[in-house]
């Protein structure tokens, strides 16, 4: 079990400085029943269409790309995470391909038809506005359920 | 990611998600968090490997069965990693033995042999894939060596690309670079490993040579803002190490 304690000194000095947003509150949304779930994945790899302006280093916005784009470029700030998996297959980061199946078997109701990316490296207390945009898009598509997936 | 969980959920959207450093998702305690016990970076486990990834999705999306939360589990499955780091980390000596400014006229030429030695498989590695991650620079490949190495002989480098600072155009483009190598290596000659392909592109290839140049020029540098090259880690995995 790698826990911060068993990282090396640089990295674990660095995690351990990050500070933790101080939220109000404890928000919770009742969840629907499997069948009914509309999922949409957001990553915070700083996806991108091919072409779409690059993320800058303390980026706050976020970009928007349709479940068939597959050529998608990434340009977070950090270099100091795996790129070889996503480089070989685009579902280790951005499982659509996995959800259609799931949808297709029945497991989840449907996959959104549009997917997000953030670029994870700004204090999460600037992605408020952000948020309120891609829900107010999410909801417009049915959506229902948010899978998030890191780097 | 456990910020964006808070603010999706006040938006009525029920959210699941999976981390990979469980003090912050322990701190944060979002509604639901699935810890992964895997490397940085891959969020669903293991590159082609659907099976492995529906696992992770699956236990993902259970945790909106629960009734209540916040709820954190351990994902069962491990990917190992090696002594503690997240990725691959660069060995620090590879910095220390890098030569800042080693004739770069003829680290260039090395770069374009490699670089056009690389590309049939390059490009039979697109082909297989229908994909490519080059190009977050918006450079083509052969125009990749020739900005980078010209930073090793001025600090005044233009962007070529409107809109984008300098700065930032370099990472992308060592970034798309190092992509270019290392697709062709896990496409065409079966290096699938984040360890082996970290190893060989490090150690192994010029194109890493002109990197690390810049990396010890970073390091040297009285410019502000070069100096984010090292301070921010911004073109060698240097955080693990």
């Amino acid at each position: 079990m790698v826990l911060m304690h068993d990282m090396p000194k640089v990295a674990r000095e660095r995690l351990e400085e990050v500070e933790m947003p101080d939220f109000t509150g404890r928000p919770w949304t009742a969840p629907v029943a499997a069948a009914e779930r509309k999922v949409a994945v957001v990553s915070s790899a700083g996806l991108s269409k091919r072409g779409d302006k690059p993320f800058s280093w303390s980026a706050r916005d976020y970009r928007a790309f349709s479940a068939g784009d597959k050529n998608l470029v990434m340009t977070h700030v950090a270099v100091d995470y795996d790129r070889t998996a996503w480089q070989q297959d685009l579902n280790a980061i951005l499982p659509v391909d996995r959800l259609n199946e799931m949808a297709a078997d029945g497991e989840i109701g449907a996959v959104a038809e549009t997917h997000y990316s953030f670029m994870g490296a700004t204090d999460p207390l600037e992605y408020e506005k952000s948020v309120h945009d891609v829900a107010s898009r999410m909801k417009a598509e049915g959506v229902n359920t948010v899978l998030l997936a890191p780097v | 990611m456990c910020g964006l969980a808070y603010f999706f959920e006040k938006e009525g959207l029920a959210t699941t998600l999976v981390c990979f450093v469980r003090e912050h998702a322990e701190a944060v305690s979002p509604p639901r968090v699935l810890w992964l016990n895997m490397p940085m970076g891959r969020p669903f486990g293991k590159p082609n490997d659907p099976e492995f990834q529906k696992g992770i999705i699956r236990a993902a999306l259970g945790l909106l069965d629960a009734p209540e939360g916040p709820v954190l589990e351990d994902y069962p499955e491990v990917v190992p990693v090696r002594d503690g780091r997240m990725t691959h980390a660069l060995p620090d000596d590879l910095v220390s033995q890098a030569e800042d400014r080693a004739n770069p006229a003829v680290l260039l030429a090395r770069i374009q042999a490699e670089v056009a030695g690389l590309r049939l498989g390059y490009d039979a590695a697109v082909k297989k894939r229908g994909r490519t991650t080059v190009g977050a620079s918006g450079l083509a490949i052969e125009e990749l060596a020739p900005f980078i190495v010209s930073w090793l002989t001025s600090e005044k480098v233009k962007s070529p690309r409107k809109g984008v600072p300098p700065l930032m155009m370099l990472k992308l483009a060592c970034e798309d670079l190092w992509a270019y190598y290392t697709e062709t290596a896990s496409g065409v000659r079966g290096i699938t490993g984040m360890e082996e392909l970290g190893d060989w592109f490090w150690a192994e290839t010029e194109a890493a040579k002109a990197i690390l140049a810049l990396e010890v020029l970073s390091e040297q540098s009285e410019n502000k803002a070069l100096r984010q090259l090292v301070e921010l880690f911004l073109i060698v995995p240097r955080f693990w190490a």
